[in-house]
């Protein structure tokens, strides 16, 4: 019934999408005032606190099993899904000291969301993966992008 | 500009991550490649607190932001798996979410008094228009029967 009627209104996919808009828009400006008095580091340990109910909520929900998983492979998705934290958690140093430096939120966010650019490269590098032209308008514009933002 | 340095190389290792997340999901499930990420996290800050020795006596409005944070992005990547997971196709709702920079914008300018210049304006708005144009994959060929 809730399905249904949330179809009427607002599709539940977009809902959830614009959660995300709120949640990680209102993570720049957090992260901009936890920035004027801490330092990239400290910055970091504290969003680990942040996160550490939703590691043991997730932690909960893959101990009840996952279906339709499948084992094999599980190592190496495992490796690539670690490093993928400790990266991100890099990113996120380096996206605390944009800030620490002086950097705007209004400015430090938008340069550091081009991040796409950087997977669209690796992956017609690496994954042999096709890029669409308005893909490759799309990076061209991150260029100027990051020129006039520095301007 | 010391400031753009670090911005650059967030934005380089972040996107590293865009290949890496996709590596590990192609193999486990997006609940499960999410946990590592998280138990990843911990790893690496208990790095930093035996390399960088922490400093307390901080403002309870920087903590308390800081902490918020953890909350705000963790929230929102299990926001963004839902709505994909929701029907929501994955062009369409990693372009919306792209969007979240000009929240960011719209709150720092409103709550936070910053200001921009012309032509920051006009990049924050090239850079938003950017990364949802590079979110959207090329759609593959139609095979006619």
């Amino acid at each position: 019934m809730g399905e249904a009627s949330t179809s009427r209104r607002l599709p539940l996919w977009l809902g959830w999408s614009l959660v995300t808009i709120l949640l990680w828009g209102t993570w720049g400006l957090v992260s901009k005032i936890a920035s004027d008095g801490v330092d990239a580091y400290m910055n970091q340990l504290l969003f680990t606190v942040g996160i550490a109910p939703l590691l043991i909520f997730v932690s909960w929900k893959v101990s009840k099993g996952i279906p339709g998983e499948n084992r094999k492979g599980r190592g190496r998705g495992v490796f690539w899904a670690f490093l993928t934290g400790i990266l991100g958690g890099l990113g996120n140093m380096a996206y605390f000291q944009a800030m620490v430096k002086g950097g705007k939120a209004s400015v430090v966010t938008p340069v550091t969301a081009l991040f796409p650019m950087v997977t669209v490269l690796l992956a017609l590098l690496f994954l042999k993966e096709r890029l669409g032209r308005v893909q490759w308008i799309g990076l061209g514009l991150a260029f100027v992008a990051i020129y006039l933002l520095n301007a | 500009m010391a400031w753009l340095g670090f911005a650059i190389l967030a934005l380089v290792l972040w996107g590293i991550t865009g290949v890496t997340q996709k590596l590990s999901t192609n193999r486990i499930s997006s609940l499960r490649s999410f946990l590592w990420f998280c138990l990843a996290m911990v790893a690496l800050s208990a790095i930093v607190l035996v390399v960088t020795p922490p400093h307390w006596g901080m403002a309870t409005k920087v903590v308390v932001c800081s902490v918020a944070g953890g909350i705000l992005n963790g929230l929102g990547a299990w926001a963004s798996f839902r709505a994909l997971e929701s029907g929501g196709k994955a062009s369409i709702v990693i372009s919306l979410i792209s969007l979240f920079p000009l929240l960011t914008v719209v709150l720092a300018v409103a709550l936070l008094h910053e200001r921009l210049t012309g032509m920051q304006m006009a990049g924050a708005v090239v850079a938003i228009a950017a990364a949802i144009m590079l979110s959207l994959e090329p759609t593959p060929p139609k095979l006619d029967a």
